[in-house]
This record gives C-alpha cells, structure tokens and sequence, in this order.
C-alpha cells in the first residue's frame, strides 16, 4: 500500500514539474508548430476521475507522433487507493483535406483497493477518433476498447474471514474489457484548447454495462 | 560472471513462477467465491424441486419449525446463524440459501426472466418444499422469519397459503408493493458521485467484467459492492459476513419485479394472527414512518424499533441479538403456543 502511495506521488510530482502535458482529446489542427501538450481533465469514467498527462510530438514523416503519457484517479475518501496509468501514442493516419482519422493505443496500469481486495492489472487501450479539425474548434467521433490483460489479486484479511480458500495472484485470461464509443468537441484559441467528450461504455459482451454505462470529460490542453 | 548469469537466471525462474496463472481463472470453481453445493458434496445439503440448496437444521425434529429467510435476493444465511439460539429453547430452525443464491445451485437468468410473475411463485414453491422437506408430523407448526428481502419472501408466502403459517417474524423487508420496493431501494443504495462507496462500486468495471451467467464473476463482484453501506448500517456496526452472492438472481428478480410490479402482500388480509416486525434505529433509509407504512398491511402487527444498529444488526449484533431480538421473538413465540 504504501508502495503504491509514493508511486501516486512520484507521478504527480513527476507530471505536475514537467513543462507539458497532454490532451488526449486535441485538436490537430492547433498543433502547428507546438511540440508538447499539457492536458488535465475532469469528467466521469468508472467514478468521477481527474487526470494530467503529458504529450511529446515526433515526426514521422509528413505525420506527428505524439508520444502521450497520463495519469488519472478517481475521488472518493482515500485518494491513494485507486489510479490508472497510461503510456502511449497516437497518430493521425489519414488526412482529407479538414478531416483525419487518427488511431491511439496506449498500455494501461491501474490500480483498485477496497476493504476486501487489492487488484493490480496490465492493459491496453486502443482506439479511433474520426473528426473535422479546424484551428479554432474540432469535432469528432471516437470509439476504442480498453481492455484489462492480467490482473493480479490480493485479498484482504476481511475477506478470507468469509472465503478462507480464495486465491491471491495473477489471473488470466483477460479479466475484463469494455468498448467505448462517443463524440468529442473543442474549442482553441492562443495556446489553449477547451474540449468535451462524452459517450457511451459497454462490456464486451456488447449486453452487460459497467455500473456508470457512460463516460463524460471536459479538459484543458496547452501547446507549446 | 557465471555467478551473475545464475542468479540472473534463477531470479527470473522465480519471476516466472511468481507469475504463473496455473488454475488462477476467474471463472474456475472456488477460484474467487465459494463453491456451491452441487461443486461441493461436502456442503449439508437438499434436494427441493430438482435443485439443490444449501442448506441444514438444528433443534428437535418434531417441534415448531423456525424457517430461516435470508436477504438479497441473493445473500445467504450465514448471517442468519445467530438464529440457532432459538434451537436450545426448544424450537427447530430450518437454514437455506435461496435457488441461485448463497452456496445454493446456480441458474441462468433467463430460468427467472422467461418465467416472468412465476419466477416469484416458485420462490414461494421452494420454501413449501423446503418447509415439507423437513417436517416431520403433519400437524407440525411452522414460523416464518424473514430478514429484508426473506421478509417479503415470507410475506408474499402467507399471504399465498395463509393456512400453513402460524406466526411471522420479519425485519425490514423494503417494501412489499413495488412502488415501496424501489422508493426504498434508491433511498438504501443513493451514493454520492464523489463518493468512496461509489468509486469502491464502479472503479472496479474496468478491470473485471463478465457475460450474463458467469456466476463466479459476478457473484464476486457483487461482494465488492455488499460489503458496506453507510446509509442503512450494513457493515457500519457490524460486520458484515456471508458466504457468497448470488448476483444473477438478484439481478433477474428485480427485473422480474419491475416488470411485473410485485406484490408481496397480496392475500396478508387473510392472515389474521399478530406478526412480529422489527427495524433498526440505524437504518436512514428506514425511519419510524417507513416501518408504519410497511406494516399497514398486517392486519396485527407488534413493532419494534432495536437500538444501536442497522439493517444486518438485528440479528448479527451480538447485544442487540441476546437483549432485544431474541428475547422479543422468544416471547412471541411463547404467544403462539
């Protein structure tokens, strides 16, 4: 526990010092000649979360990378307990005259504690935003699947008072999944970009939703 | 060199064993949750209406027979086990898990959903088998105590065969008309969206998901969810303690309610004897107004109102078990004789 305390705040601190961050909801089009993003956001995903992260653009040929990592926790009375981790890149592959279509995939490693459990996972994140990009707004469409690999289990004494036989450790195969989908928005200006996202989540058996069966952020990018 | 090269080795040998997932499924039997009695030979169990439940009894054969209703749907009886105590004042105590709950054979949802109304009467049918698999003379009483959902179960019961009932024990059924059911589920169960109870309850969706009948997956993330509620007092005061959940028929009885809109009380006016009702001083969602509602329907109902704990306590609070329940249904029980 206290392991995974001071890795929430190295990442904080580590996030919070750098100069960039980044946006996972962005405007292409603003970019230009910006090479690093910083990004915080605030909405609803599993719990109500707040997040930072941080992008580094690279070229590849007529197309930028951007090299994206991000860190995100959930409220709630111990703020320590749970948190997801992203690292990653997107890519916008094709190019229509205002329209892109960009794809974005990025490993996950989160984290959940209650009184009962304490869950470790690996996993991926993938998806595509189709928009039409402007220097001053955007708007598009996204869907993705974030999937959880390996999940590592540790249970509590509480717990094993009611189940004695239950087993700790990793557990395979993939322990989990869900598809999103929705449609994000944003206005830009100076070196800011103002966006909004909101869809819907839905298990991977495309019948059972997660308890909140919706996602909804808004977010601040700055490009410099 | 080779030193290192060895150490190097046996480090990541032991990596590889540390991560190995052999057996480690989620949805392998006793992986995660109990297994249940048709996993287990080694659980007491039954036979009734060609399932098999959890199950077991304590007390003398032939005397009044206390059935046991446990909570949920879903729960099990283990929190029920204080209720043994009435075996040593001479009364035999009937436990059972529900059909699809507690360590009690598992169903798929659609043998609840496709039923529709029926899906609720063979709760009913089942505990009349239950009560007929243990009775041992024909003229042998039976009392009813039903705990929240046991409660309505209990209720709907009587009011079914009114004549096979000689006394009821209830706590805190939510409500036993619809309307009442789902006012006071969203009372119990509001959290606040910052809430830790409600990030404890949806955070963990993106890690773990399963299909619509994988039962060891969502029976274990139902017991995520259960173990704690701020607003009625479950695992406040005290622990809260089960064997496992049953999420599948909590899910298709509510669905099968909703869509129905159950009535648990249908025919109670037939059931003319006085009915024991208690409810706990802790419960938010449960004031005294509520438990007035509630318990218009019983033609002669003695109320009360057990100090100090929530919903579970009335039972699973030692003090409030030994100095308000116990002694309160022992005296009831010595009416009825």
């Amino acid at each position: 526990m206290k392991k995974y305390a001071l890795l929430n705040i190295f990442i904080v601190t580590l996030l919070l010092t750098v100069t960039t961050l980044h946006a996972q909801t962005l405007n292409w089009s603003s970019l230009n000649k910006s090479k690093q993003l910083i990004h915080t956001f605030a909405g609803a995903e599993y719990g109500l979360v707040f997040g930072v992260g941080y992008s580094y653009k690279l070229p590849v040929n007529s197309f930028p990378l951007l090299v994206t990592a991000e860190y995100s926790f959930p409220s709630g009375g111990t703020l320590t307990d749970d948190f997801k981790t992203k690292i990653g890149g997107q890519i916008p592959l094709i190019k229509l005259d205002h329209f892109r279509f960009a794809v974005k995939a990025q490993g996950i490693f989160r984290r959940y504690e209650n009184d009962l459990v304490r869950l470790a996972n690996w996993g991926v994140d993938v998806s595509g935003t189709i928009g039409y990009y402007r220097p001053r707004w955007f708007a598009g469409a996204e869907a993705g699947l974030d999937k959880a690999i390996a999940t590592h289990f540790k249970h509590s004494n509480q717990y094993k008072n009611e189940y004695r036989d239950v087993k700790d450790g990793w557990f395979e195969p993939a322990t989990g999944g869900n598809f999103y989908y929705g449609l994000q928005t944003g206005i830009s200006f100076q070196r800011y970009d103002l966006t909004l996202k909101g869809g819907n989540v839905l298990a991977q058996d495309f019948k059972s939703k997660p308890i909140l069966p919706f996602f909804a952020q808004v977010g601040c990018n700055f490009r410099f | 060199m080779i030193f290192k090269s060895n150490v190097s080795a046996l480090l990541f040998v032991l990596f590889l064993v540390a991560c190995s997932t052999k057996d480690r499924t989620l949805t392998g039997a006793g992986n995660l949750v109990a297994k249940t009695a048709d996993q287990d030979p080694g659980l007491p169990s039954i036979k009734v209406n060609n399932y098999i439940l959890h199950s077991e009894a304590y007390g003398p054969f032939g005397a009044t027979m206390i059935v046991a209703l446990h909570g949920g749907p879903g729960a099990d009886y283990r929190y029920l086990l204080p209720c043994k105590d009435l075996a040593a004042n001479g009364y035999r105590v009937v436990f059972y898990d529900q059909r699809g709950s507690g360590l009690s054979q598992r169903l798929p949802k659609k043998a609840y959903t496709e039923l529709g109304e029926k899906a609720i009467d063979q709760m009913y049918e089942e505990l009349k088998s239950v009560i007929e698999h243990y009775r041992t003379r024909p003229d042998q009483q039976v009392v009813l105590l039903g705990h929240s959902w046991g409660a309505m179960l209990a209720s709907g019961f009587t009011g079914k065969y009114p004549g096979l009932v000689r006394g009821l024990i209830l706590c805190e059924p939510g409500g036993l008309k619809w309307k009442d059911v789902t006012d006071y589920v969203k009372k119990s169960r509001s959290m606040k969206l910052w809430s830790e109870v409600l990030n404890d309850a949806s955070y963990i969706d993106q890690f773990i998901s399963g299909k619509e009948d994988q039962h060891e997956i969502l029976d274990y993330k139902m017991s995520m969810l259960s173990s704690k509620n701020d607003i009625t007092g479950e695992g406040s005061f005290d622990p809260a303690i089960s064997w496992r959940d049953g999420a599948v028929i909590m899910d298709a009885l509510f669905e099968v309610g909703e869509h129905n809109k159950s009535d648990f009380s249908a025919g109670l006016e037939q059931f003319k004897k006085p009915v024991l009702f208690f409810f706990s001083e802790k419960n938010k969602a449960y004031p005294e107004s509520w438990a007035q509602k509630i318990t218009a329907v019983y033609p002669s109902v003695n109320r009360v109102k057990v100090p100090g704990v929530g919903h579970d306590g009335i039972i699973t609070n030692p003090e409030a078990w030994t100095k308000t329940t116990l002694p309160q249904i022992l005296a009831y029980l010595n009416t009825l004789q």
